[in-house]
């Protein structure tokens, strides 16, 4: 077969995925892009290529807040996840006998397979007013009121942590079980301790790991909508729950679209920090 | 720097496997010993045991005249060269090697100086400030060699050191893994499934098979004479000749040979291919077909069929200088002292 | 301190399983509220709920749309892997990327992009527009999947079939379908694991006929019901089942 119509067969295959990719996800992203240039005057919309949308950000103190809130709410969410499930991860990689391995590591992620909608809600029994832990407490006698733990930052927090933490034993399991225990074997033979193992060997061979999983954290806790809607309520609002404010309430696709550019960029920049280590082919 | 190695009775199973059954051994200080054998004879685990990564199911570990047994392997005077090498790839090569006495709480100064002296060693001292992956396979044995040596152990264990490495490169390492040896004067303890490599680097060859030492020696003692058919088998190619005894002679079909043993016993009798030549002698092939014929450089390998025993082919290697062809029909002989034999078991 | 990873791994099962157990537990309540006392068990809330025609019709609409999508995202894959790994095109690196990239944004995103050109192209929305955006989101898993799994093993099988004389088409029929099989469905189990709870871009590209998470999303409104306890039980199931089959394929691939 010649070069030419080897190609083409080539083409052929990939034609169909490349242009379903094109059309529902390329274009969409463009259009979005034209969309967050364009303004609302009245209920008509006026394209063009305003950046009135992107001055609205600095100028509305609520844009900029929930700016601000995602990135705090993902940055706390990212290092408390990646600090409890290292340990998670570790201890089911070395800990665990061999044979249970995989069974205790399918039990530590099953609960990652239900939708936020549905994981949400149940943080929601446990956390809400009359709901387990308030009336443990009490049952308990530790507290005489039930805590507010519901509609509060803390519950967004803790239904995120409880997701992530799964995710990142997933990534920094597959990444401790290939390395060699041949690794450890020898720092030890050569007079480390089990941290100095650790702390000179493990943590660095599991350095881009680690990022990889932090980085995919972030990107879908930024992004996330239901957890903050369902557990943080309305008390502070985050990028995608403004989003959803403008779409609904509004119809400001043109003030949406800003936004979610500006969460694309805020990615960007995660991603652009952490490329060094990251191995995103690797997982 | 060296020490003895003393292995009493050591037996260790892994579940129902038995990996190590009844195992003694003594080892003297500044010894090179290779633990040779098929693999799953236990030849790994039994270093293993002696780095202090497994513990023994019995027995004890004497090193130096002290108990090992149950000492975890930071605290033994043991070093192991791993067979991947397990190189820590995000560390440079001084700090590869100087790993072992930043453990040890040592200076900067005084660890990058070793460090260098180690490398120097293994001829890698210009090369401190790389990364494991740029070196070669060759090269990244030769640091972990230098990671293993430089925390002055008295007992170096390695565990199939030149397996991943190529044949050519492989026999000149075993050179010069026996002339570091020398220098530094620590006792090696070295695994390997290669006869080749251990006759070449050994003063003394443990031969192992299904958790037991068949046969221990220098290498010309057990090639020459093994303790056991195994032995003489898996240190090089052997001619099998099936007899039996009767009146002190074990009968063969190219002649009878004295040997002791119960009347009416069946025995193998053996002969390496380069004992047989054309010269007479008392263990005789008579006429035989030469079936086919190969040129290897430093000998001729003959396969032979003796009319004196139609369908049993022997081997023999012949002086690269003996002009013989397919077809040809020849006689060689053997003499007694190149001769072994072992009882078959019934 | 030898207990201490014992207690950890106890206390991070607790932390993981308190809410699916509160979920599971209360959906078999008696009364109104699923908060503990737990009274009960009864199966009351899940006759209600089977009962009751919109959840079960959201359901249904749920399998359809996650079936259909994980479907036409394993083709689409497939073939773009097989393009990708057995011909030899020019930006075949850039190609990968593209594909891929959809991974890396946020479904709101991805939805909102959707719904503001099915808006400007005046379609309407339906679950046949959720259905091309979940097929935009699992397209580029399935790719990677498929693609990561065609090794050189396979491609000197295909060598061989090709060498005996079959053509392109009983090629992949006949040699690279049968062998990529365990790598091809667990692309699909995958997908529909993540398609059929999927939330926000069901919510934003659905109308009249919704997915089961965009139903209970509206019964949320109300707050805690057994009701609910009970649906969001059978979406774990579903998915926890996925997963299970998923798990049973991996495996079997890595013991072939």
């Amino acid at each position: 077969m010649s070069r030419s119509a080897e190609q083409r067969r080539g083409w052929g295959f990939v034609a169909p995925a490349l242009l379903w990719t094109l059309a529902f996800f390329v274009l969409p992203f463009a259009v979005m892009g034209a969309m967050s240039l364009a303004t609302l005057e009245g209920r008509t919309l006026v394209w063009g290529l305003s950046l009135a949308n992107y001055a609205e950000l600095a100028e509305k103190a609520y844009l900029w807040r929930a700016i601000m809130v995602s990135l705090e709410i993902t940055v706390t969410v990212t290092v408390v996840s990646v600090v409890l499930a290292y340990p998670l991860a570790w201890i089911i990689a070395f800990r665990v006998p061999a044979r249970w391995q995989r069974l205790a590591l399918l039990l530590a992620i099953l609960p990652f397979w239900t939708s936020y909608v549905v994981r949400s809600y149940a943080w929601l029994l446990v956390l809400a007013r009359e709901g387990v832990v308030n009336q443990t407490l009490m049952t308990l006698g530790l507290i005489s009121e039930p805590v507010t733990l519901a509609n509060t930052r803390f519950a967004t927090v803790t239904g995120f942590v409880h997701f992530f933490v799964m995710l990142l034993t997933l990534t920094i399991y597959a990444n401790l079980i290939q390395l060699s225990p041949n690794y450890r074997r020898a720092a030890m033979d050569l007079g480390a301790s089990a941290f100095q193992t650790f702390r000179h060997v493990i943590l660095p061979l599991t350095l881009p790991g680690i990022v990889t999983g932090a980085f995919l954290t972030f990107v879908l806790c930024i992004g996330d909508y239901v957890t903050p809607q369902i557990l943080g309520g309305n008390t502070e609002l985050t990028v995608p729950q403004v989003i959803m404010v403008q779409l609904g309430r509004r119809a400001d696709f043109p003030l949406a679209s800003a936004l979610a550019i500006v969460l694309m960029a805020i990615v960007t920049v995660v991603y652009l920090l952490s490329a060094r280590w990251l191995k995103l082919d690797r997982l | 720097m060296t020490a003895t190695v003393s292995i009493n009775a050591l037996s260790h199973w892994f579940g129902d496997f038995q990996a190590l059954s009844d195992v003694s051994l003594n080892i003297d200080a500044g010894e090179y010993v290779t633990l040779l054998g098929p693999s799953g004879c236990g030849k790994t685990t039994l270093l293993s045991v002696l780095g202090g990564f497994i513990a023994p199911t019995r027995g004890d570990v004497i090193i130096g005249g002290r108990d090992m047994t149950r000492v975890p392997p930071a605290q033994r005077p043991t070093t192991t060269m791993f067979q991947d090498y397990a190189l820590f790839p995000h560390m440079s090569l001084r700090d590869n090697v100087g790993f072992g006495l930043r453990m040890a709480g040592r200076k900067r100064k005084e660890r990058h100086r070793r460090a260098g002296e180690m490398l120097e060693l293994v001829g890698l001292g210009d090369a401190q400030t790389a990364r494991p992956h740029e070196l070669s396979g060759g090269q990244r044995q030769r640091v972990a060699l230098a990671r293993a040596l430089a925390v002055r152990p008295d007992v170096l264990l390695l565990d199939e050191p030149l397996g991943a490495l190529d044949l050519k490169l492989r026999r000149a390492m075993q050179d010069e893994l026996k002339d570091i040896q020398r220098q530094v004067g620590t006792t090696f303890v070295h695994v390997t499934h290669d006869q080749e490599e251990a006759m070449a680097i050994a003063d003394r060859i443990v031969v192992m098979n299904a958790g037991r030492i068949e046969d221990e020696g220098t290498p010309a003692r057990i090639y020459r004479a093994p303790a056991s058919l195994f032995s003489a088998d898996f240190m090089g190619e052997m001619n099998h000749i099936p007899a039996r005894l009767s009146g002190g002679q074990a009968l063969t079909p190219f002649g009878d040979i004295p040997a002791d043993g119960p009347e009416g016993s069946r025995v193998v009798v053996c002969v390496r291919p380069e004992a047989l030549s054309t010269t007479d002698g008392p263990l005789s092939t008579g006429p035989s077909i030469l079936r086919d014929v190969a040129f290897f450089g430093t000998h001729i390998r003959v396969h032979l069929e003796p009319e004196a025993a139609p369908g049993r082919i022997l081997t023999a290697h012949l002086p690269p200088d003996t002009k013989v062809s397919q077809g040809d029909t020849l006689s060689l002989s053997a003499d007694l002292a190149a001769v072994i034999m072992f009882p078959v078991e019934e | 301190m030898r207990l201490v990873p014992w207690l950890y791994l106890g206390a991070a099962f607790v932390f993981i399983y308190l809410p699916v157990a509160a979920l599971v537990l209360f959906s078999f309540q008696e009364s109104n509220l699923p908060v503990p006392p737990f009274q009960g068990p009864s199966l009351r809330w899940y006759a209600d709920i089977l009962g009751d025609d919109d959840v079960m019709q959201a359901l249904a609409h749920s399998l359809m749309v996650a079936a259909g999508s994980s479907a036409v995202a394993c083709v689409l894959g497939f073939f773009a892997a097989y393009g990708l790994a057995r011909h030899v095109l020019p930006g075949s690196a850039f190609l990968r990327g593209l594909l891929i990239a959809p991974l890396t944004v946020s479904y709101l995103i991805v939805g909102l992009g959707l719904l503001i050109v099915i808006q400007r192209a005046g379609l309407g929305l339906s679950l046949m527009t959720a259905g091309v955006g979940h097929v935009v989101i699992n397209l580029p898993l399935c790719f990677a999947i498929i693609y990561a799994s065609m090794g050189a093993q396979q491609q000197n099988a295909e060598r061989a079939a090709r060498d005996l004389g079959a053509d392109e088409f009983r090629v992949i029929t006949l040699v690279t379908v049968p062998m990529l099989a365990p790598a091809i469905a667990a692309a699909f189990f995958l997908s529909v694991t993540l398609s059929w709870d999927e939330f926000i871009i069901s919510f934003l590209l659905t109308r009249f006929d919704v997915t089961l998470p965009v139903e209970i999303w509206s019964m949320l409104r109300s707050g805690l019901s057994p009701r609910l306890n009970a649906i969001g039980s059978i979406v774990f199931l579903v998915s926890v089942t996925a997963v299970l089959i998923l798990e049973i394929l991996v495996f079997r691939k890595r013991r072939p």
